[in-house]
């Protein structure tokens, strides 16, 4: 039967209710007076609280002008004298703007104004027995709002804004109330998340109570609101279940569209909005995250941050997150997060008095399995982080509110909310919130979070408007406003109902943020390791009497810290925040270069003997690698050692030879293809064949994911490959007694990019290094280079930085097949029982994984947020070894850090130190000065014990003693702490 | 002139995740080729303007500002 669709063209009921609600609001303001006497002068953000100005003068600021710059900064002041007609009543200040304002009045911090609110309380900033009023506005304009949800806001973006006048007004405070009620009761009306018959009663009911309305004279309010009281919120005929915890928030991007120097004053305003809020809601609190915001309002805005203790010491301002930033958890090393934990909380106890037992990461694209050690050994029990629940892309996360076990056995209390961490605190998202909640018998209570964000912003006046009326509405789930460690307190703690996740939380999406911004990643590693020398050397040397730069140490730690922020590690922002960190990068490397100073010998920071091949720059050398002569040597060093190490040039050859693009070496016999790829790689020792296709394959792929440009790669990412053309064939350019190096030159089909590739194969070593020379200047291009190896397994196993990780390598389950791609460290390995191929690398993230090995993720070409992302020159190496046994047996892990922790003049005294197969993953000063604090890890699986030669004290990773010991007993993927007197 | 629009002009569109290019500037009319977040914004002709009077007052020279959209392929959908 056909079927005709009626498509009405008179206004529906539901759209008459609508046209009254939007009247409604128009109606707010009672009565207002435009503040003539305005000024304003432009500037721009040039650092911290730090401007340029246009012009020194102010000029007139008349409405209807147009206002703000692009990346600009207004300075606006003005006066007014509160008119006869306006004394003595409640009075607001008000000014709608899409710029972000930091509003003083008579000298005091007001309030916020922003996209999301539009006024504030006058009356409190008044001179007693003056109508004097004095303004003082810093705005700052961001064509990109707070939050991309909130339609207000998407309206009025732009960089250059018509200045709407501002005023000092009077609001209709029952008609607000109305507004407030229909607000609440559209929301239900509209959701399919509540009851047909109550939304089709409250459609009927809400036309009912605005018929009482006239809509000229805005008579007849209190009548509606009447009518509301009785006939829907004491309605009890429509039942809900469920219990939600609401927890107030506001998410802050240290940098991603904005610039960390931005954050500055963004976050001062999202704060002193919070603080008003508190004072005019009493019962209102709000959960701030990240030290490092607390650390920058103290700095620049001292006055607020006096005000912010008082609210701290009250209980309605809450620090959450013992993490010094919101970190990406994928990429920084077991010792950043660790660091991450150690100066944050130290932070929030020097200036709070306060240990934080949560690590509030709503944002992070995935968690990493080595967390849980190390947040329950940083005084952190309970984890909170939202994206797996909400972005997954494949598989629906199964729990809420539930344990993790983390890679050791360590176990803390998780919570992933089923929904979104920006959320307006509408009854639908919370309805939504209940729906999506999967630990409804076992978990207590789900968490919502309110407030804007990305940006900071926050809680608004609406959104606990809303908040106090939900207890009438029979038809919602039971809420709770309450501090975020109330909500972790009552529902997880000695929860024994909890299920278990026993893994990494691989969130099911924002793939490429593991490869892209390569420089960024490579840096990273460079410095962390770095860091680590610069400690070790520092503390040997205050041995010896020469003072140890903690200071300067510190300030180190945190600027690579800041710099490992989920938006500027992962490579997800602007071109102006990676300009900035790479500037940081440089400058952090200058700072630790300074402190690691130089020698005459070689010193191995490692305490393991040192054996593997190792380059050493030496302008003497023959051979160039990431653009620095130098030689390849056998230092065979002893672990925390010197050595002795000088190029004497011998050009035996005797050990390569090559014919037609077949190279053989003491360890192997190699067929290349021209394109430097390895169609066969014969092991002499082993006697057998490790290529099944190609190894070191390059390949360039079409990587379209769409807007999350630089967050995704697809899973169908292999459909279109564009193959790389060779300009020159691989032929051997250079070889001497210890190292032959074969070259080839390719291209990318659009002839943008040039592609250089050395390989490098040894005399004394089976190491096969491969350095790519890239100029990369592509389009929505994924280059990966692949490894087909002739290995029986369904294991890729993968360095976490603290132990290492089995990913299965088939596609059986959903679960497997959208682990596509996913974060390695310094090495994978696929092996059989009695061999396999390692990959080690200098400083890449991205793996995929393939049913016979893997491919490594090399370079990416996406332009949001940043046109240029990956642009420009790129050179690096890794790798190829095969090996017998295991990852294990082969003791992969150790010649990876080998291969990433380089030689270093200095000229120190080997210290008595023997931690047995324990990696010394950081050697430092107490941060209060009393003690040497020694990392170890255990990243083999292992158990042991080791005897030491004198007691030592053992510490949490916050430095708090919990022990002394003579042995130290350690269990699979262990990171322990002790310290020694000096 | 591409000098001014390089060197004071973008670093300013781009601190707030917008793009702006040179392309060309002939007979007072200036080519711009505008890319990220400027691609789709609405309001884009009054930036052109502030270019305008910027260009003014630093180089005094009366330009007309021909402008480009360049939109990512997933915003190119009208």
């Amino acid at each position: 039967m056909a079927f005709v669709e009626v498509i009405r063209r008179s206004m529906r009921p539901e759209e008459w209710t609508d046209l009254r609600y939007v009247w409604l609001k128009r109606g707010i303001i009672k009565e207002k007076y435009e503040i003539t006497d305005l000024q304003i002068k432009d500037g721009r953000q040039i650092g911290e609280n730090e401007y340029i100005y246009d012009s020194d003068e102010y000029r007139p600021l008349k409405k209807g002008d147009l206002y703000f710059t692009p990346d600009g900064t207004a300075f606006i002041k003005g006066h007014v004298t509160i008119p006869d007609s306006l004394v003595n009543k409640e009075l607001v200040f008000t000014l709608h703007t899409a710029a972000e304002m930091i509003v003083k009045i008579n000298g005091h911090y007001a309030g916020g104004i922003d996209p999301n609110r539009d006024r504030l309380s006058l009356n409190p900033w008044l001179i007693q027995d003056s109508r004097e009023v004095d303004l003082e506005i810093v705005g700052y304009n961001r064509s990109k709002p707070d939050d991309e949800r909130n339609p207000d806001a998407m309206d009025s973006r732009g960089c250059r804004q018509i200045f709407e006048g501002a005023y000092i007004a009077v609001v209709n405070q029952p008609l607000l109330s109305l507004y407030y009620d229909l607000t609440i009761l559209l929301d239900i009306a509209k959701s399919h998340h509540f009851d047909e018959d109550y939304r089709t009663y409250l459609n009927t009911e809400l036309n009912n109570a605005l018929n009482l309305v006239d809509f000229d004279t805005y008579e007849g309010v209190e009548a509606a609101s009447h009518y509301i009281e009785e006939k829907i919120y004491q309605n009890t005929d429509f039942r809900s279940s469920g219990n939600v915890a609401l927890v107030g928030h506001s998410h802050l991007d240290i940098a991603y569209y904005w610039r960390r120097i931005h954050v500055i004053q963004k976050n001062a305003r999202t704060i002193l909005i919070q603080m008003r809020l508190m004072d005019q809601y009493p019962d209102f609190k709000y959960a701030h995250t990240q030290p490092y915001t607390y650390e920058m309002l103290q700095t620049y805005y001292p006055e607020l941050f006096a005000e912010l203790k008082e609210k701290i010491q009250s209980g309605q301002f809450e620090p959450v997150g013992a993490m010094y930033v919101e970190p990406d958890c994928n990429i920084p090393s077991a010792e950043s997060l660790i660091r991450q934990c150690l100066y944050g909380q130290s932070y929030y106890r020097k200036e709070f008095g306060i240990t934080v037992d949560n690590a509030w990461l709503p944002d992070v694209f995935g968690n990493s399995w080595i967390l849980p050690q190390i947040l329950k050994k940083s005084g952190v029990s309970y984890f909170v982080s939202n994206k797996m629940s909400t972005w997954n892309d494949t598989n629906r996360f199964p729990h809420n509110n539930f344990m993790w076990k983390g890679i050791d056995g360590s176990k803390i209390y998780a919570c992933v909310p089923p929904t979104h961490f920006i959320t307006w605190n509408m009854p639908s998202q919370i309805q939504e919130n209940w729906d999506a909640y999967q630990d409804k018998e076992t978990g207590g209570q789900t968490l919502s979070m309110f407030g804007y964000g990305d940006g900071g912003s926050g809680a608004t006046e609406e959104m606990i408007e809303l908040m106090h009326r939900f207890e009438k509405l029979s038809i919602m789930p039971k809420t709770e406003h309450m501090r975020a460690d109330e909500f972790l307190h009552r529902n997880l703690k000695d929860n024994d109902q909890l299920a278990t996740w026993d893994g990494e939380l691989y969130l099911e999406m924002h793939r490429g943020t593991f490869t892209t911004k390569s420089n960024l990643k490579a840096y990273n590693r460079k410095l962390e390791f770095k860091l680590r020398d610069a400690e070790l050397l520092s503390v040997l040397r205050m041995m010896d009497g020469t003072p140890y730069p903690a200071k300067e140490l510190r300030a180190c730690y945190k600027m690579l810290l800041l710099n490992q922020f989920h938006d500027i590690l992962p490579g997800s922002h602007i071109n102006p925040v990676y300009m900035d960190a790479m500037k940081d990068y440089q400058e952090l490397e200058t700072r630790l270069d300074h402190i690691i100073g130089s020698g005459s010998c070689y010193f191995n920071t490692l305490n393991k003997p040192r054996t593997s091949v190792t380059f050493i720059p030496d302008a003497t050398g023959n051979i160039v690698r990431k653009g620095q002569k130098g030689y390849f040597a056998y230092p065979n060093t002893l672990a925390l050692s010197t050595s002795n190490l000088s190029y004497t040039s011998n050009e035996d050859s005797s050990w390569f030879s090559i014919n037609n693009l077949q190279a053989d070496t003491p360890y192997y016999t190699i067929t290349f293809d021209p394109d430097g790829s390895i169609t066969s790689l014969f092991d002499k020792q082993r006697n057998r064949e490790w290529a099944d296709g190609c190894l070191n394959k390059l390949h360039l792929y079409q990587d379209n994911p769409g807007m999350y440009d630089a967050w995704d790669i697809l899973p169908n990412y292999k459909d279109v490959e564009y193959p790389m053309q060779v300009e020159k064939p691989l032929k051997l350019l250079y070889v001497d007694n210890t190292v032959a190096e074969l070259r080839t030159t390719l291209y990318t089909p659009s002839h943008k990019s040039t592609w250089e590739m050395a390989v490098r194969l040894f005399h004394n070593s089976p190491f096969i290094e491969i350095e790519h020379i890239v100029d990369w200047d592509e389009k929505h291009r994924l280059a990966k280079v692949s490894f087909g190896c002739n290995v029986l397994s369904r294991e890729l196993v993968c360095d976490t930085s603290a132990g290492y990780i089995k990913r299965e390598t088939h596609t059986n389950t959903s679960w497997q097949q959208a682990r596509f791609e996913v974060c390695q460290h310094k090495w994978c390995d696929f092996s059989e029982e009695s061999g396999g191929l390692a990959l080690i690398n200098e400083g890449k993230y991205g793996l995929g994984i393939e049913e016979n090995g893997m491919s490594l993720s090399l370079l990416r070409s996406n332009i949001r947020p940043d046109i240029l992302s990956d642009i420009g020159h790129h050179d690096f190496c890794y790798v190829l070894l095969p090996h017998d046994g295991n990852a294990i047996d082969a003791r992969i892990n150790d010649l990876a850090l080998e291969y990433n922790i380089p030689l270093v003049k200095a000229d120190v005294k080997t210290p008595n130190w023997n931690f047995g197969d324990l990696y010394l993953q950081a050697v430092k000063l107490s941060e209060d000065g009393k003690y040497i604090v020694f990392r170890l890890s255990e990243q083999n699986g292992h158990r042991g014990s080791i005897q030491l030669p004198q007691a030592v004290k053992t510490m949490n990773m916050l430095e708090d003693i919990t022990g002394e010991t003579t042995t130290i007993t350690y269990s699979p993927f262990e990171l322990i702490t002790i310290a020694m007197t000096f | 002139m591409e000098d001014y629009i390089c060197n004071t002009i973008a670093p300013r569109v781009q601190g707030d995740g917008g793009w702006v290019e040179f392309v060309s500037y002939q007979d007072h009319i200036l080519t711009l080729n505008f890319r990220g977040e400027c691609s789709k914004c609405t309001i884009l002709d009054r930036c052109l303007d502030w270019i305008c009077q910027e260009v003014k007052r630093d180089l005094q020279e009366e330009i007309t500002i021909h402008p480009i959209r360049l939109k990512p392929f997933f915003w190119d959908n009208k």
